[in-house]
């Protein structure tokens, strides 16, 4: 709520005058807002769904690391609220425009279909990286290398070529061994051979090339290119595509046997459809996929296994075709069939399982029913960028390096929303944002209550910052909704790779609990027969994402229900309050952190050798002034450095200001508002677009606070905490107070981060902790540390431990299922395993085998080996909850200390 | 639980038998007709069925001989390994019909008659699945282990196999109580594990025969030249088998066993007493040790016991059958992981659990720990108050115990 009181006190505070502030913010980034159209306006679809991206550039995005710190000064966030009064006092006075335009829009809508020159708004947002990495090698012509198989490239270069599958383009496919020097490390496996001495090559023109190499006397040049990953790049390409993906892309899903196919099997429709029943099929053409190819031996045993053989239905199959292994799964629509497709090198039978769950709980949420996803007119483009993306994200998406994660997903994605433990004042901090947007309290905007019904109502919204899911005021359903949609659409990889400057998002959705009530009716507390929409705002790396409800107390929306302006942006102050609070570092940081809990991320230091190691080198460290007790990753010590410094100079400024206000706020009042423009130019050219704006903000606003207004700030921050009664009260609500707990809050953010305190969740003198992992399936929230850690911890031990973590992991919760499954129903008709059913808690002791252990140094002469375990165990009561550890054995651990440690943190 | 196996010709689609265990009912022939049509038409469309889950359970298509297609559907949480299943039912027909005979498949009436034979050993493989059945005495709890007992006497009987064996000319020889293996000649490593256990299958289908030949093939030592296998019982549950060529003739055989066991009866009744409790009395258990499964890896053999301790604690609100059943499962589900090499599946090698070297359920009611140290893996099922650290003391101490131990011979 903080932001509409400030807004009100600011405003009515007489030294503001309206005009100068909307004019000083002009050249913000709020000056696009100030217009009554919003820029994404011309973006939005004929279906009134709309997807709009704009991300920053690379370069700045890599900026926002080293934040401006500047921005953590008392003088500059009050500055923030001044901006903010002056777009809300904006939205105010819009608010009616808008609901009349809404209305217009309404009427006429037959008008809208203007709508082609989005395509060239869309290829400038998008592919902002175009540079292809080249790299040139010189081979000496007196080099001769040998050849086992005579051939006149390995000769020639020392390289084994091999064709791309498209056939035309070469690639490295291996090195002889004396020339690997020459090309190591710059060039790797799987670059392209562009250019010999500047010509073209390819597989067609290669033999005639090195011919003309062999009669030539000068030293041969070859341009290799870095090969683009894959799709990954381009799934904001992929987000904002409208008409169908293009063939390249058909054809790699194609040849990576990826497939899905909607098919009905009753009589009627199986006879009136031209394609034998089948609905949907992708990728195209039929004929060439291989499930459409095939689809009679599953729909015959979908109806087999039921009736004749007295088993369930078929869920899943793994099939070898072209000697690859590919996980088929089935799931059925009343008479009708879904058949997804998954290549099991990519994603394995644990993760087919669980990535349609997602898919099929997708469909519905965005369709409502299977059946009026495959049925739905003119859909077919949708649905194919749909899958096409879903396909991308899973097989080319993977956070971790793409040579590693090839084989299969990230696990703590697969299971539900990866949340992060917070501490307790930000948690706050975040739902009291959230709960502000959901309040949709706008009785300020308007002072004709009476006449203005609103338009929707908000049933809940989540919050995530780079793909961690931060805070969720949804219905579990409803979120694991939101999240598979986030997921595999992308959106969260991309708010994790890109530091986005606006994200939109429209779409109108099903929710869960309106799908299931129509099922069975007569209900007593029954949800209206409204409509429900999905917006997604994104800044930075934050992504909002708000459940909107039209119909019941609101405006029932009718027709095409394009965005409203006052909602996008209602949820982009929402994030904006969060960047007031500067959530965003102290995420960066509390990201960093590593610390609640701690887990240790140099497994090399619980061996002998390694204590030894590190003996040595905290001795160095202190010697070196800065004393590492704590055994904080680098990264936090940076963190903490930063905001020492950071605290330095916010105490220090304040003083300044206080002691020359009084004289001098004149003079400069002139110099600012004539120069502003031009300082802002010229000193923070190094800062990102956002913070430049925020600093030539701020600039102003520090002048501008003064007589009265200064006066206030002062005692406000003599005497926090107490009511003062310059506040005009406005309705029940002290804004005072909570304008004082910003503050405090801001303040006690970064004092926080200041005395981190390590937590630790094992028994034991060391942190024996590597990972662990906390899911409650009723919820779909999953706590585990950041998705980036094994990244940060760029440790070869560290990433083995990792990925024996998940794959143990997956086995653990399979066999746990049995438990939860038997719980959750007692007389299931198919009877289950009573010995499994029983098992609470699994654990496995892994040994790391040497060679891993002699990359990290360890174990050169002694043979010390290096023990740990995986252990997961489930807790049913009070909500099923399980608890996957993965910790060094020297410390034996009881699990439900550790769930009991945990639940503190959380 | 339940659990169907079907064989049927792969060109004709002919039915050819169907085994089943548990509560389901009979599957109809067009049912069967079904199913072999699914898997013919995936493969005209070079699209082979590699196994399909429903919920509970296992569909599974596999082709043997390129003329036999086995169908096997398992349900009702039943924790086997059905392709492990499936390639030892073909194993057994290979083992009495020889493989030439299995690829050719000339007169489908006259295979269906001779597969006959297989009814018993095949129902033994299926009733070894079913958990209610444990307590039946059957040497096949695990599929892919051969059943034995660790008695002290195993050296001296050995040399007497030995003998025994070269006297009748034949090459592998081994002496088996209730069906499991006490000890064998010093060539039967030769064999494979899966025709070794195939063997002791064979002793323990003879139903009281004295003494019997028939003739066998080894599905990989020779599976188109059938051996002769002729066991021959020597004191009640107990058989002594040997394969050899045709001659001697039978009759003589009777008087080389004769000759051969006749001064061992003493020894050979004393190794009997170790049966229930399946170890030497050297070995000790601690009285938190409720039952005990021992595997040697390399020769894929294993001692099931659940007779730990002479006859005070009777029932401790689990049945010893049901132990059984929890190792068994714990084993199955979960300390395999720790014998890599065991795995019959080569294709899905790399699930990053090679390197494990400890297991542990910890259940409402028992707690299970498994460890391996060397070619040993020992599963042993505890009583549920116990701690996990304890555990591993006790598990490791009997492992040391088990490899130093002189009378524990493999």
């Amino acid at each position: 709520m903080n932001t509409n009181f400030k807004t009100k006190a600011n405003y009515d505070s007489p030294c503001d005058s309206d005009n100068e502030w909307t004019n000083s913010s002009n050249d913000s980034k709020y000056s696009d807002s100030e217009s009554s159209v919003p820029e994404w306006d011309s973006d939005v679809g004929e279906d009134g769904e709309l997807i709009y991206i704009k991300s920053k550039a690379p370069q700045e995005a890599s900026n926002d690391n080293k934040a401006p710190l500047l921005e953590n000064c008392e003088t500059f966030k009050l500055r923030n609220n001044f901006k903010r009064s002056s777009t809300r006092r904006s939205t105010r006075g819009r608010i009616f425009k808008v609901l009349k335009a809404h209305k217009l829009k309404k009427s006429d809508n037959g008008k809208k279909s203007h709508l082609g020159i989005e395509g060239a708004a869309l290829s400038i947002n998008s592919n902002l990286i175009a540079d292809d990495k080249v790299i040139v090698i010189q081979i000496s012509k007196n080099m001769i290398f040998n050849s086992e198989k005579n051939c006149q490239i390995e000769r020639l270069f020392g390289i084994r070529l091999e064709t791309h599958s498209d056939g035309k383009t070469l690639l490295v496919s291996d090195f002889l061994t004396e020339a690997k020097t020459i090309y190591s490390p710059r060039i790797k496996e799987g670059y392209y051979l562009n250019k010999i001495n500047g010509i073209d090559v390819n597989s067609y023109n290669i033999n005639s090339v090195l011919q003309r190499i062999v009669e030539d006397h000068n030293h041969p040049k070859l341009t290799f290119k870095v090969p683009d990953e894959g799709y990954t790049l381009d799934i904001e390409k992929l987000l904002l595509a409208k008409d169908s993906p293009n063939n390249i892309l058909m054809e790699t899903l194609k040849e990576s046997m990826c497939s899905i196919i909607y098919l009905c099997c009753n009589d009627i429709e199986y006879n009136s459809n031209d394609d034998k029943g089948v609905l949907y099929c992708y990728p195209r053409p039929y004929n060439q996929n291989f499930l459409y190819n095939t689809r009679g031996a599953y729909v015959t045993l979908n109806h087999l296994a039921p009736k004749s053989l007295g088993t369930s239905k078929p869920e899943i199959a793994t099939v070898l075709y072209n000697n690859k292994l590919i996980n088929v799964t089935y799931t059925t629509h009343f008479s009708d069939l879904l058949l997804v497709a998954f290549p099991n090198e990519h994603i394995d039978l644990f993760s087919t399982r669980k990535v349609v769950t997602d898919v099929v709980r997708l469909l519905e949420f965005l369709y409502g029913s299977l059946k009026s996803c495959f049925t739905k007119p003119n859909n077919v483009d949708k649905l194919d960028n749909l899958f096409s993306r879903i396909y991308v994200m899973l097989l080319y998406g993977s956070y971790k390096g793409k040579n590693e994660c090839k084989r299969t997903c990230y696990l703590e994605d697969l299971l539900g929303a990866h949340s992060v433990t917070l501490p307790l004042e930000v948690r706050v901090q975040i739902d009291d944002a959230i709960t502000e947007l959901e309040a949709a309290d706008y009785r300020e905007w308007t002072d004709d209550v009476e006449n203005f019904q609103r338009l929707y109502t908000v049933i809940g919204s989540c919050l995530y910052y780079s793909a961690h899911l931060l805070s969720s005021h949804l219905q579990d359903e409803d979120l694991k909704e939101v999240n598979a949609y986030l997921r595999l659409s992308g959106i969260l990889r991309l708010s994790c790779d890109k530091d986005l400057e606006k994200l939109v998002i429209w779409k109108e959705v099903y929710i869960h609990e309106h799908r299931k009530q129509s099922k069975n009716d007569g209900h007593d507390y029954r949800i209206p027969d409204g409509r429900w929409f999905l917006l997604i705002v994104g800044k930075g790396h934050f992504i909002l994402a708000t459940l909107m409800e039209a119909g019941g107390c609101t405006e029932d929306a009718i027709g095409v229900t394009p965005p409203s302006p006052f909602y996008v942006e209602e949820c982009e102050s929402c994030l904006e309050l969060l960047y007031e609070v500067n959530l965003n570092q102290y995420l960066a940081s509390w990201f960093d952190s590593n610390t609640q809990p701690q887990v240790e991320t140099s497994p090399e230091y619980l061996t002998k050798y390694g204590r030894k190691m590190r003996d040595i080198n905290s001795l160095k460290s202190e010697s070196t002034f800065k004393s590492s007790t704590l055994k904080l990753p680098k990264s936090q010590s940076d963190a903490k450095r930063r905001h020492n410094s950071s605290e330095h100079i916010n105490v220090g400024s304040v003083d300044n200001m206080a002691s020359t206000f009084g004289s001098h706020h004149s003079l400069y009042m002139q110099w600012y508002n004539g120069s502003q423009k031009y300082r802002h130019s010229s000193v923070d050219v190094s800062y990102s677009d956002d913070s430049n704006s925020l600093k030539s903000n701020s600039e102003i606003s520090e002048e501008r606070v003064q007589g009265r207004r200064a006066d206030r700030e002062r005692t406000r921050r003599d005497s926090s905490g107490s009511d003062v009664d310059w506040d005009r009260q406005d309705g029940s609500r002290a804004s005072g107070s909570l304008d004082n707990n910003m503050s405090d809050i801001r303040k006690s953010l970064l004092s926080e981060i200041n005395r981190v305190t390590v937590h630790r969740i094992t028994a034991g003198e060391d942190n024996v902790l590597f990972h662990f992992m906390q899911f409650e399936s009723e919820k779909g929230v999953l706590l585990a540390p950041v998705k980036d850690i094994e990244t940060k911890a760029n440790n070869v031990l560290y990433s083995y431990i990792l990925k024996t973590f998940r794959s143990a992991c997956k086995k653990i919760h399979e066999l746990l299922q049995h438990s939860l499954r038997f719980k959750r129903n007692h007389a299931p008709c198919n009877p289950l395993n009573r010995i499994l059913v029983a098992v609470k808690e699994y654990g496995m002791l892994f040994q790391v085998p040497s060679n891993v252990l002699s990359q990290c140094g360890v174990n050169k002469k002694n043979t010390e080996i290096f023990q740990f375990w995986v252990v997961g165990r489930i807790f049913s009561e009070p909500e099923p909850r399980e608890l996957y550890v993965c910790y060094h054995e020297s410390v034996p651990q009881e699990l439900t200390e550790i769930a009991y440690s945990l639940s503190y943190l959380e | 639980m339940s659990i169907v196996v079907i064989a049927v010709g792969t060109e004709s689609g002919v039915p050819i038998f169907t085994r089943r265990r548990g509560n389901n009912e009979n599957i109809q022939f067009s049912t069967i007709a079904s199913l072999h049509g699914i898997n013919m038409f995936s493969k005209c469309h070079n699209l082979s069925m590699i196994d399909t889950h429903v919920d509970n359970g296992t569909i599974l298509w596999k082709e043997y001989c390129k003329s036999i297609t086995l169908i096997g559907i398992a349900t009702g949480g039943l924790e086997c390994d059905l392709e492990l299943l499936l390639s030892c039912v073909h194993d057994v027909m290979i083992f009495y019909i020889g493989k030439k005979e299995l690829e050719t498949l000339k007169s489908i009436d006259q295979i269906k008659r001779e597969l006959r034979q297989c009814y018993p050993i095949l129902d033994y493989l299926l009733e070894s699945l079913d958990p209610n059945a444990v307590s039946s005495p059957l040497p096949t709890l695990v599929l892919d282990l051969i059943q034995s007992v660790l008695c002290p006497q195993a050296q001296q009987l050995q040399q007497a196999l030995d003998v025994y064996a070269e006297s009748v000319t034949g090459r592998w020889a081994c002496l088996c109580i209730h069906g499991q293996v006490i000890v064998t000649s010093s060539d039967f490593q030769e064999l494979d594990p899966r025709e070794a256990r195939l063997l002791c299958l064979l002793t323990a289908a003879q139903d009281g025969a004295p003494l019997r030949d028939t003739p066998v093939y080894l599905p990989q030592m020779s599976p188109n030249l059938a051996f002769r296998a002729v066991t021959c019982k020597l004191l009640a549950d107990v058989y002594v088998l040997v394969i050899c060529g045709a001659t001697p003739a039978l009759s003589q055989i009777d008087e080389i066993v004769l000759q051969c066991w006749e001064g061992y009866a003493q020894i050979i009744k004393e190794a009997k007493l170790t049966h229930p409790r399946n170890f030497p009395m050297s070995i000790v258990f601690e009285p938190c040790i409720l039952a005990v499964m021992v595997i040697n890896v390399i020769k894929q053999r294993c001692v099931f016991s659940r007779h730990l301790h002479p006859s005070t604690q009777k029932s401790r609100g689990m049945s010893g059958a049901h132990r059984m059943d929890i190792l068994r499962t714990f084993y199955v589900t979960s300390a395999r992981d720790l014998a890599p090499e065991m795995r019959i599946k080569s294709e899905e090698n790399d699930d990053g659990l090679a390197d494990m070297t400890e297991a542990y359920w910890c259940s409402e009611y028992h707690k299970c720990h498994a460890q391996r140290l060397g070619n040993l893996l020992c599963c042993i099922l505890y009583t549920s108050s116990m701690q996990i650290h304890t555990i591993r003391m006790i598990t490791n101490k009997l492992l040391q115990d088990l490899t130093t131990s002189k009378e524990v011979h493999w």
